[in-house]
């Protein structure tokens, strides 16, 4: 290989996975990271913050959970499906808890949006009906700078009831009332 | 970004991944949930070798005793019925407090072991279970006990040899015994300033029985308190043994004073996590303390 590729080629390897519902292949070098590797290929709401595993700003879920881009080499997700905050709303549609971030206020500068809808989701998907603390254990690892944690939670825990209550095809009293 | 790789590879099988390792010439190494690797790892190395898929990744009866595959994840530990069942949930606890949850689903055990560091959460838990550890190399299959491999650990000693699973025998005492695990970290995510790992049984008349203290972040490996263990042999656990014994375990440790606490602090902290861990251990017997 060496000697016909040269030796950039020598060092590439081929990546194949499925990001958003989209089977890809992708050349990367052995040694890169998933946080980086994902952002090369365009997907910006993947952000890049502390790279040491503590801001939580890189969040993407990995077979339905959530880790941590920037602590993971991007040949361990040869054959594994990647969600990012990209593929969260579907059709152009936002999710219920992406709505209930809005609504909630649970946004400033944006930074650590993803990742805490990234693992807001991933909670709401195992967990329907989370209690605060199970909200707040699932933010534990997401820094927030400007906003703070209160409103996110309280995002998480609106958007879980939405969902209960749709289920049900009743309205919450607060809305009705409004 | 590790620039200087030439080659990751996946091995399916430990055999490969120790051919590999040992094709490596001490520039390969050795990955699994890449929490302390990608954060701290040697970038000059040239061949990474991720073990994840070499089938080392279960949590399963062995006779009496139970066995955990070395890729098993932290998240994976938390929510196992047959670790929750084990010695009153004393690893499952432990599992949770190991950084967020984005980590503890890629964090490991082998990787928590191996890593060598001394304030490694789930040490404490599986010195007080008495546990060992399974390395792999090319002359075969060795098991030693945990503390002889942490002592080691951060040495590169096992350099050329793998850790594939951790052995927890039948908890000694059974029913009677009991666990508790404490941590004293900053936030929820931090690693711990101190933790410790407590068993305990108790005779029908309050005497001890039977006794395991360990001690994590206070000294260059996580470590047993053999003193206080030793001292509590046979006597009522009244709070004039638990203060003779937070007493003795500051005496055994040897803490550093570093960014996150002073060895003073950390001292205090010792005794004051030790006798909770007793005190917790102790209240199902309805000792009165």
């Amino acid at each position: 290989m060496r000697g016909s590729r040269g030796v950039f080629a020598m060092k590439n390897m081929e990546l194949h996975l499925t990001v958003n519902g989209v089977p890809l292949n992708w050349s990367i070098a052995p040694g890169e990271l998933l946080l980086d590797v994902l952002r090369r290929q365009g997907y910006f709401g993947v952000k890049r913050g502390c790279e040491k595993g503590e801001c939580g700003a890189c969040a993407v879920l990995l077979d339905g959970k959530p880790i941590n881009s920037c602590l993971m080499f991007a040949a361990q997700a040869e054959g594994r499906r990647i969600l990012t905050i990209e593929g969260v709303a579907i059709g152009g549609k936002l999710d219920p808890l992406q709505e209930a971030f809005l609504d909630h206020g649970a946004v400033q500068c944006g930074f650590c949006t993803s990742g805490m809808v990234i693992s807001g989701k991933a909670l709401l998907d195992r967990c329907p009906d989370p209690s605060e603390d199970q909200a707040r254990e699932a933010l534990a690892g997401h820094l927030c700078r400007c906003t703070g944690y209160l409103k996110p939670v309280e995002a998480i825990l609106a958007a879980a009831s939405k969902k209960k209550h749709r289920a049900r095809r009743v309205k919450p009293v607060a809305e009705v009332a409004r | 970004m590790f620039d200087k790789v030439e080659a990751f590879y996946r091995p399916a099988n430990v055999r490969e991944a120790l051919r590999l390792l040992s094709s490596g010439k001490g520039q390969a190494q050795v990955v699994a949930g890449g929490t302390d690797v990608v954060v701290e790892g040697d970038r000059s190395v040239r061949f990474l070798i991720d073990i994840t898929r070499a089938g080392l990744s279960y949590i399963r009866h062995r006779g009496a005793a139970c066995v955990i595959g070395a890729t098993t994840t932290m998240a994976e530990l938390e929510t196992s019925d047959v670790i929750q069942a084990l010695a009153g949930g004393l690893l499952s606890r432990a599992a949770r407090t190991c950084g967020s949850a984005l980590i503890r689903n890629l964090a490991t055990l082998g990787g928590n072991m191996a890593n060598g560091s001394p304030a490694a959460d789930m040490a404490t838990p599986l010195l007080v279970l008495d546990a060992a550890v399974v390395m792999v190399d090319s002359n075969g299959r060795h098991k030693l006990p945990l503390a002889e491999y942490l002592a080691a650990a951060r040495a590169s000693r096992y350099a050329k040899a793998l850790l594939v699973e951790v052995v927890i025998p039948e908890p000694p005492r059974g029913k009677g015994c009991q666990w508790s695990f404490q941590k004293l970290g900053r936030t929820a995510v931090d690693i711990s300033l101190v933790n410790v790992s407590a068993g305990l049984q108790l005779d029908s008349r309050g005497r001890v029985k039977w006794a395991r203290i360990a001690l994590g972040s206070v000294s260059p490996a996580p470590m047993r308190a053999s003193g206080a263990e030793q001292r509590m042999a046979g006597r009522i656990l009244d709070q004039a043994l638990l203060a003779e014994i937070g007493a003795e375990v500051a005496r055994e440790v040897s803490p550093i004073s570093d960014a996150r606490a002073s060895a003073e602090y950390r001292r205090e902290i010792c005794s004051v996590l030790t006798r909770r861990a007793l005190e917790e251990c102790a209240a199902p017997a309805g000792c009165s303390l």
